[in-house]
């Protein structure tokens, strides 16, 4: 535990001194004004909960992919790595702390995108259903730091990080349905959405801001959990195999 | 091959230099076949996202409106990407030997991110014909075979306006991704691109005016809407003058870092 939050407040204070890691919050009010001069430009302010939710989504998930799935090649590119494998605190539970963190303070793109929705258009986007807009945020964050896990082992095979982070944009925000919902997706398309977390989750989120009772909600929010345990269990196990590579070639710190 | 390098005059041939450092960047970031694959995937696939949208709110209009903007709003996405590049060249503590050459450091600052603009062109004519074919927009040919060099003039002047925002962030290196990227999200939701200008107040259609992307995309659209040669012409010249009016501020930007750099000992050999 006490490596938990040890890794958890460092990350905080390493955001804080990269401002460069905040991108996605820098991004996210600007989202909002596009997607909500869009809707509004064509007449549909019934869309406004779409258009103020997809911001939040997208800031969450490029967050992951950008501070979360740099956490091990930042301590390789630092040179820190092999201290931090040599200690006696598991490298797993190090790696969560630090992932949470990210994803946690990704979760303030919500705030950023009701706020400007609010002083810039004048759009009050209400939550009907808050207990499970909440419950659906919980589980969002823990599948998303599930998905990061993967992300943050791949990123050190990867050829370039950077690359891999804006790949992994826009398809996983067609994919994830985080404005358009996957039902309006074409047929063949949906299978795979319905593989990407944020699909569940984003349906999730939109059901709550309606005021029709949402559907089937435990049911849905056990897929979103079950698919980030299989980030989890994947993640880990690609962790596990690289370190022992890594540690049979002698290239664990290359920086 | 380099015989003719070594005649060609000084400043084409510091360009070319700086232009084969930058495509050594591009290699270690791409190869050509992760480029045509994922990265220009990726990139139709930003078209169709916000294509999609139009989809949503179920309008035709707007499907069309959206597809043409975003796929042109790539060469200068692409073009935008200059400004973390260009903050490269300094990480690599070249500066002082650019300072003390006889050339301007804004040649190979300019010249060594370059490729974007091959690479923006590329993805943003690609997707504007494969998104055009996905949402079932009909393009008038031949005139639509004008829009690839229109598009090259939208990415080169948004390039030249990467230029002076790369000087400013010479200063301020760690904000390189985070200025590109919100300047290019601003120019999206401003400049014409999700919705016409004339929907934003008179003061944000004003700033809009002075950005790239805004005319040179109106001279697009004037011309798959069937209007005539002047302007279309007009809005390619108003959208060059826009370009050249930041490079020239570029110019005096980099001058300025030079100058306070050699008199506060700021100019170092890397970050």
């Amino acid at each position: 535990m006490t490596a938990f939050r040890a890794a958890f407040g460092f990350q905080i204070a390493y955001m804080r001194r990269n401002r460069d890691q905040l991108m996605p919050l820098f991004a996210s009010p600007l989202y909002t004004v596009i997607f909500l001069a869009i809707t509004r430009a064509a007449g549909r302010d019934d869309l406004s909960s779409y258009a103020v939710l997809a911001p939040a989504l997208i800031a969450l998930w490029a967050v992951s992919l950008m501070s979360a799935g740099e956490v091990i090649d930042s301590e390789r590119y630092e040179g820190t790595l092999e201290a931090v494998v040599a200690t006696p605190a598991s490298l797993g539970v190090v790696m969560f702390g630090r992932v949470l963190a990210v994803v946690v303070i990704g979760c303030l793109a919500f705030f950023e995108s009701w706020l400007t929705a609010a002083l810039l258009f004048g759009v009050v986007v209400p939550i009907p259903q808050p207990g499970w807009f909440l419950a659906t945020l919980a589980i969002t964050v823990l599948a998303m730091a599930g998905t990061a896990t993967i992300m943050a082992s791949v990123f050190v095979l990867a050829r370039s990080a950077r690359t891999f982070q804006n790949v992994l944009s826009y398809p996983v925000y067609v994919l994830g349905g985080v404005i358009v919902p996957v039902s309006l997706l074409p047929a063949w398309v949906q299978p795979i959405s319905r593989v990407v977390f944020l699909s569940w989750s984003a349906d999730l989120f939109r059901d709550s801001l309606g005021a029709a009772p949402v559907e089937a909600p435990v049911g849905r929010l056990g897929m979103v959990l079950l698919l980030g345990a299989i980030g989890f269990a994947v993640g880990g196990w690609m962790l596990r195999r690289i370190l022992a590579r890594v540690r049979e070639t002698g290239t664990l710190a290359y920086a | 091959m380099s015989a003719i390098t070594d005649r060609l005059p000084p400043p084409l041939r510091i360009a070319r230099h700086a232009v084969a450092a930058g495509i050594a960047d591009f290699s270690t970031m791409f190869t050509w076949r992760t480029w045509t694959t994922a990265w220009l995937g990726r990139m139709v696939l930003q078209v169709v996202f916000f294509a999609l949208i139009g989809l949503l709110v179920g309008d035709a209009g707007t499907v069309r409106f959206l597809v043409i903007g975003n796929a042109v709003m790539l060469a200068a996405v692409e073009s935008m990407f200059a400004v973390a590049s260009t903050t490269w060249e300094r990480r690599a503590g070249t500066l002082p030997l650019l300072v003390a050459s006889p050339t301007s450091p804004l040649l190979v600052f300019a010249s060594r991110s370059v490729f974007w603009l091959a690479t923006g062109f590329v993805s943003s004519s690609v997707s504007l014909f494969v998104g055009a074919a996905v949402f079932g927009i009909a393009l008038p040919f031949p005139r639509a075979l004008l829009v690839p060099p229109m598009i090259l003039v939208v990415g080169t002047s948004t390039y030249l306006f990467a230029s002076f925002l790369g000087a400013l962030i010479l200063r301020a290196m760690e904000f390189r991704n985070v200025v590109g990227n919100v300047v290019h999200l601003a120019m999206m939701a401003i400049c014409g691109v999700m919705v016409p200008t004339d929907v934003w107040p008179s003061g944000v259609q004003a700033i809009a005016a002075l950005l790239p992307v805004t005319h040179g995309l109106g001279a697009i659209r004037h011309l798959l809407d069937g209007g005539g040669a002047g302007p279309i012409l007009r809005g390619l010249a108003l959208e060059l003058t826009v370009g050249v009016a930041w490079y020239v501020l570029a110019m005096l930007s980099i001058q300025r870092l030079v100058d306070r750099g050699r008199s506060d000992g700021t100019i170092e050999y890397a970050d």
